[in-house]
């Protein structure tokens, strides 16, 4: 259900993409020869965090639209990954919680609008989807090492666009008292579940 | 006076053994709807309703419950604008004419003294469907902010959307059912 307005071309490749199942899209197929530089679909990338609240229900906020760029050498099996996360755009649906979280002990947001994550690191499965992407990520102006994991992801030739789309939906935890953003611990938990929606579009 | 607040202890642990059904009214703070549909096989899209408002009633003794919960449709937030407006408008959700959606349940399922489930009748863009949320947490805790007992958890519940009318994009591969996700707290009344 995309914003875009939907073509019958979108409609015919999105039901063959769709057909072909995940990890068999034709897109995949046939690694592009060398690196492709994708730019980050704004409309489509976006980070939710959960946190636990009294151990009893998971706390979530929406951060984005992330930007960036990446760029995946699939023969090489290698790939770039640059994101600026612009923290400062939390919200949860409820003002006075999002200008909480913003605070000094949270997200620091007046001194650190954005968090960064920049990755070198990437794992390919055997039909040449992204697996794993490892880096460091740096929020609060501390960085540390961050892995992000597929938990799908595929290549589309999106008809709107007449171009290459990739991406998926990833995850990652982090602590984040090693950041220092210790408020309401232990009542709200220390670790946070990242929730990552990203799509890319080829050149 | 030991022996006072010893006897006000047990009369306090009788209460509590013997509870009478609770009313929680639903915290709008840590009570929203969230709903995933896979975008072309690729990534997954993501809304939330930001309004959401209620009361839950739990007979904990007896392993009862009841619910009647308002979910704001107008009140869809998807983080592009294009797309809340999209899903608002007639080809979806319609939230011109059909501003909210109601949930009530008469059937809660409990597992120990945690409720595991809740069986009720989902009504959005006025029709009305069963549907079955299930709890993946659930906890009571005594709130230090107000100072009384705070009950809820978080529940998943599968809806098929063309039970309810909504079947735009079911012809070029976009999911029937879809998968909500419920953050839940509510204050003892």
């Amino acid at each position: 259900m995309s914003s875009n307005k939907l073509s019958g071309a979108v409609v015919r490749t999105a039901l063959a993409v769709l057909c072909a199942g995940p990890g068999l899209a034709p897109a995949l197929a046939q690694p592009a020869a060398g690196p492709v530089t994708y730019e980050l679909d704004p409309n489509h990338t976006f980070v939710t965090f959960e946190v636990m609240h009294f151990g009893t229900s998971t706390l979530r906020g929406r951060i984005g639209p992330v930007t960036g760029s990446v760029t995946v050498d699939r023969a090489a099996r290698a790939g770039d990954l640059r994101l600026r996360i612009p923290v400062i755009t939390v919200e949860t649906g409820m003002d006075v919680l999002d200008a909480r979280l913003k605070k000094p002990d949270l997200l620091a947001t007046a001194e650190y609008p954005e968090a960064y994550f920049v990755a070198t690191r990437f794992k390919f499965d055997e039909a040449g989807g992204v697996q794993e992407v490892r880096g460091e990520f740096t929020f609060r102006g501390l960085g540390d090492a961050l892995s992000l994991y597929a938990r799908s992801f595929a290549c589309r030739r999106d008809a709107t666009l007449k171009r290459e789309v990739c991406g998926g939906d990833f995850s990652a935890d982090f602590k984040r008292s090693h950041f220092g953003a210790t408020f309401g611990e232990p009542f709200v938990s220390d670790n946070v579940h990242l929730v990552i929606q990203v799509e890319a579009i080829a050149p | 006076m030991k022996k006072l607040s010893f006897i006000a202890a047990l009369g306090l642990f009788a209460a509590a053994a013997h509870a009478e059904p609770a009313t929680y009214v639903l915290d709008p703070a840590h009570s929203f709807a969230s709903w995933e549909m896979p975008h072309f096989g690729t990534s997954t899209n993501r809304g939330r309703f930001n309004k959401t408002t209620g009361t839950v009633t739990i007979d904990k003794a007896a392993k009862t419950g009841s619910l009647d919960v308002t979910v704001d449709t107008t009140s869809l937030d998807t983080g592009t604008a294009a797309f809340t407006k999209h899903i608002s408008s007639e080809e979806m959700l319609n939230v011109a004419l059909f501003p909210t959606s109601h949930l009530v349940a008469n059937k809660f399922v409990f597992n120990g003294d945690k409720v595991a489930e809740i069986d009720g009748n989902l009504t959005l863009l006025g029709k009305t469907n069963p549907v079955v949320l299930k709890a993946t947490n659930y906890n009571c805790y005594m709130s230090p902010m107000v100072k009384r007992e705070v009950c809820g958890g978080d529940f998943e519940m599968m809806i098929t959307r063309s039970q309810f009318g909504v079947s735009y994009g079911l012809n070029y591969g976009f999911p029937d059912t879809m998968k909500v996700i419920i953050q839940v707290e509510g204050v003892k009344q």
